[in-house]
């Protein structure tokens, strides 16, 4: 069952489009992200739908009701929209206690004062707050914090809850634990999400689905394997991982796998687009796909070890072949300036037009 | 070690150990010191003698507190002063938080062009305000007028108590406006959105989460309006007299023809007791602005502003502003002009016929008058110059150094603020009287100007010191470390960095000695004219209707230097 439906949404400031026609479905019971580089204008969208925002076209529907509708001239504003916002900087009323904070929802919606508050500390005790109820914000950490603004969210059961950066103020070894507490709590409570970051990784670990944005209009959208495994277009390929990019000639052309000329020598890879023969294509290979091999083969090439990184789980390569610089990770040490055989699978290179 | 330095960092020449390096810096400091305290002392002294400090038989003694408490004036006078100070304080508070919460935090349409108007009470001078009452809203007023003839007898009476408070408090707003929008502008959107999202409308929104994080600087505002309500002249002696309503400024100020004698030290009496209640309230000011920050310790995500969407409630909003703008600005304004332009008014009389332009001619016709427009536009133009050159000095000795006279310099400023203009005019005369060999300047335009200067302290280095404070420390701490001097890094960095806020310091110093009344009066003599204190002296004598020319005059010199201080983009507020 769909729950949100947003489409054809135009928004701009002045001259600048920042939202160039921008269409999604959230169904029930599903985390979307809206994934994008800064100025991509997920934010805007995020809070578009919010009713923070005035779009200048399309439609926002909740549950088939219009929200937003440029063609009637209907936008309802935001407080009579009844979703959740979790602000990136939590936004905790620094005047108010927690309690006060998580129940403000409920006060304005004249819910009585004893069920108010059997509500918010059932909110608080849910999120693992329940003894700070009379503190005052900034008496409380950043995980808590973070909390608090998810409980004020989601005391009042709304339809849909929007995240706008939740993880992007706790520090990194808290923010790997709040991603997968905070997708747990999702699911538990079978929440409908819409989640704005800009942290591809966070993205694949929260989402049901990723919209990957780029300059106001939809790059690619799908399940975070389908964007990471087959990205489109070269910029999600570049977005979604660490990569090694560079450039080919195409030599045959057709089918699925094309056969190149890169500054290695020849190679095979997944054609991406229109590619003719002669073309330039732009060749990405994920690092991980990347393989230090024994002898030579096809698609293998001989490089120089420039450097090895420890990274504690794993081990970063450097290698040099010529004007090549190829990154790699392996789990073996392995001896600085020697010559190698590298080899870019043929599966995992994709070649892009351009 | 640097012992791979090739050549040794060239020597520095040695600054010049002039036996006037920093000396200037406690010149500064003393002569400040000097011009705030020794007016002060001279009322507390007079305060104490039994007649006027010039006359022979002069003991010391407590005579004067003793016939002042004994005056039942006084204590009706104190009254009047309390109940209006409230009243004010309950006006403008409400007012001036929901117009800054209008102002800054939404799209109220045509913001750009509202401001300016809404900040006219500051820059327009009390008497002339009040003046604009009387023959607007006044028995027989204008608009009174025509209130009687469309919907019978008016409710209102601009002559009563509750009258006087009303409008005092109406031109307060801008006060509280001016401190509460500058919080509010500090505070991020987020936790507005935040209540929004909730399921707040916008003006639950402004109770329940803006207005409240910023009560630090609402407070801050209260007590000024409060204070501030001790000091008003202009009003109470324009729309209190006909019903003989006493504050304590118009008490004293009435004192001397009460008694028909010279009566400075009960005068002195009255100035200490106003001191004692005003500077309390100052250093109350003070440690409310200090702790302000603390309140709230954890802000919105500051920087970005959305303004929030009114929507449906715009209409709502706009009559709010709308009609403060109406009683507050545009009636007496209004009011003031049409009776400038008129002969007459009243019942059955047609403003067409009765429109002249005597009462300008007239004024041009009277040497006294002609001289209070040039000293006027004199005292703004060049003394207002001077007079931010002095701000910059005092602001320069203290400028990043935290010593003791730097703390001393921040309470003294404060010190003038306490005392209303009207006190201060009359402690420099006695000053001027007093000290030998001052008497050959207090017939000239720098008596007007020394207690111009001194009564704007606060308000002088407050705009000087936001624009020292716009230059980054780093700026100044970069020239240090190369070799430069305190004093070299004030002449070569700051100074040339702030010279366009120098100049918009002096744009805001000028209007506000345009429209400055109360410090004159005492002041006034021939050739010392200047167009507010004139005023008052006039309305005395009942000339309505070149008080109302000469309003209008003043109205238009106030006006164009707002134009060009608006054109100059120079910010009306911090």
């Amino acid at each position: 069952m769909t729950k949100l439906t947003v489409q054809d949404i135009h928004l701009g400031y002045g001259p600048v489009q920042v939202l160039q026609g921008v269409s999604f479905n959230l169904k029930a019971g599903e985390v979307v992200s809206l994934l994008g580089a800064s100025g991509s204008g997920k934010t805007t969208l995020l809070r578009a739908v919010a009713g923070l925002e005035h779009p200048s076209g399309g439609r926002i529907l909740l549950d088939g009701k219009a929200l937003f509708d440029a063609a009637q001239g209907l936008n309802l504003p935001a407080e009579q929209r009844s979703l959740g916002l979790v602000f990136q900087s939590y936004a905790l009323w620094p005047h108010k206690t927690v309690a006060q904070n998580v129940g403000y929802g409920l006060a304005l919606r004249k819910v009585p004062a004893a069920e108010t508050q059997t509500r918010v500390q059932a909110a608080l005790d849910n999120l693992g707050l329940g003894h700070l109820g009379e503190r005052y914000p900034f008496q409380l950490s950043g995980g808590q914090q973070q909390r608090v603004a998810i409980a004020r969210a989601l005391v009042y059961n709304p339809p849909v809850i929007l995240l706008d950066e939740p993880l992007s103020n706790l520090d990194a070894k808290l923010r790997e634990e709040a991603r997968a507490w905070l997708r747990a709590l999702i699911v538990k409570m079978n929440l409908s999400a819409l989640c704005v970051t800009h942290d591809q990784t966070e993205a694949m670990a929260m989402s049901d689905r990723i919209l990957l944005l780029r300059n106001g209009r939809i790059e690619q959208e799908g399940t975070p394997q389908e964007l990471y495994g087959a990205p489109q277009t070269l910029y999600t390929a570049e977005f979604m991982g660490s990569n090694n990019r560079f450039e080919a000639t195409v030599e045959q052309a057709g089918g699925n796998t094309v056969k190149l000329q890169g500054p290695g020598g020849p190679l095979l890879a997944q054609g991406r687009g229109a590619l003719r023969h002669g073309d330039k294509a732009q060749v990405v290979v994920r690092l991980e796909q990347v393989r230090v091999a024994e002898g030579p083969g096809p698609n293998r090439l001989p490089a120089r070890l420039v450097t090895a990184m420890y990274l504690g789980d794993r081990w970063e390569y450097l290698f040099e072949s010529g004007d090549l610089r190829l990154r790699a990770f392996g789990h073996a040490p392995r001896e600085t300036g020697a010559q190698h055989w590298v080899e870019l699978p043929a599966e995992a290179c994709w070649a892009y037009a351009g | 070690m640097m012992s791979t330095t090739t050549s040794l960092p060239a020597a520095l020449p040695r600054a010049p150990r002039l036996p006037l390096r920093g000396l200037g810096r406690w010149l500064v400091i003393g002569v400040t010191t000097l011009v705030v305290l020794l007016p002060l002392a001279m009322i507390g002294y007079q305060s104490l003698l039994s007649a006027p400090f010039f006359m022979p038989g002069k003991v010391v003694s407590l005579d004067a507190y003793r016939f002042v408490f004994d005056d039942p004036d006084f204590w009706f006078a104190l009254r009047n002063s309390l109940l209006i100070a409230a009243g004010m304080v309950g006006i403008s508070v409400p007012c001036g938080a929901l117009l800054a919460f209008l102002m800054v935090r939404t799209d109220l349409p045509g913001r750009r062009w509202i401001e300016p108007l809404l900040l006219t009470p500051i820059f327009v001078s009390a008497v002339v305000l009040a003046l604009g009452y009387v023959v607007a809203a006044g028995p027989s007023g204008i608009f009174t007028l025509w209130w009687r003839h469309a919907f019978g007898p008016e409710w209102w009476d601009v002559y009563s108590l509750g009258g006087i408070a009303v409008i005092a408090g109406l031109t307060h707003v801008p006060h509280v406006y001016l401190y509460a929008s500058a919080a509010l502008r500090n505070l991020g959107s987020d936790v507005e959105e935040a209540a929004r999202t909730c399921g707040a409308s916008p003006l639950r929104v402004a109770r329940d989460v803006s207005l409240p994080m910023v009560m630090p600087s609402i407070l801050f505002a209260g007590v000024l309006v409060f204070f501030l309500g001790f000091e008003v002249f202009g009003l109470p002696l324009v729309l209190g007299d006909p019903n003989g309503y006493l504050v304590l400024t118009t008490y004293m100020y009435k004192l001397a023809s009460k008694l028909g004698i010279p009566s400075y030290h009960l005068m002195a009496v009255v100035a200490m007791l106003i001191v004692a209640v005003t500077f309390p309230l100052v250093l109350l000011q003070r440690r409310l602005l200090r702790s302000a920050g603390k309140y709230v310790s954890i802000k919105g995500k500051g920087g970005r502003q959305v303004p929030l969407r009114l929507g449906g409630w715009r209409w709502l909003a706009i009559g709010i502003v709308a009609l403060w703008l109406l009683l507050t600005v545009v009636i007496p304004v209004s009011g003031v002009v049409l009776r400038s332009f008129v002969t007459q008014w009243g019942e059955g009389i047609s403003l067409v016929d009765a429109f002249t332009l005597q009462n300008y001619r007239d004024i041009f016709e009277q040497d006294n008058l002609v001289r209070a427009i040039v000293n006027t536009l004199g005292i703004g133009v060049i003394g207002g110059a001077l007079a931010v050159g002095c701000y910059a000095l005092i602001a320069f000795s203290g400028h990043r150094r935290h010593d003791a006279a730097t703390r001393l310099m921040d309470y003294l400023v404060l010190v003038p603020r306490a005392v209303p203009g009207l006190l201060a005019g009359l402690a420099f005369l006695w000053v001027f009287l007093f000290v030998p060999g001052l008497k050959e300047w207090r017939n000239s335009m720098f008596a007007i100007w020394i207690a111009y200067t001194v009564i704007w302290l606060a308000y002088g280095m407050r705009v000087v010191q936001s624009a020292l404070m716009q230059v980054g420390p780093d700026l100044e701490e970069a020239a240090r470390t190369v070799g430069a001097s305190a004093g070299q890094v004030s002449r070569q960095i700051t100074l040339p960095l702030v010279r366009f806020g120098l100049l918009s310091s002096w744009l805001l110093v000028f209007l506000i000695f345009e429209r400055e009344y109360s410090t004159g009066v005492y002041l006034l003599s021939p050739g010392t004219e200047v167009i507010g204190a004139l005023l008052v002296s006039m309305w005395a004598s009942g000339a309505t209707d070149l008080v109302a020319a000469l309003s209008v005059i003043n109205i238009a010199m106030v006006s164009l230097g707002l134009v060009v201080a608006l054109r100059f983009g120079v910010k009306l507020h911090d």
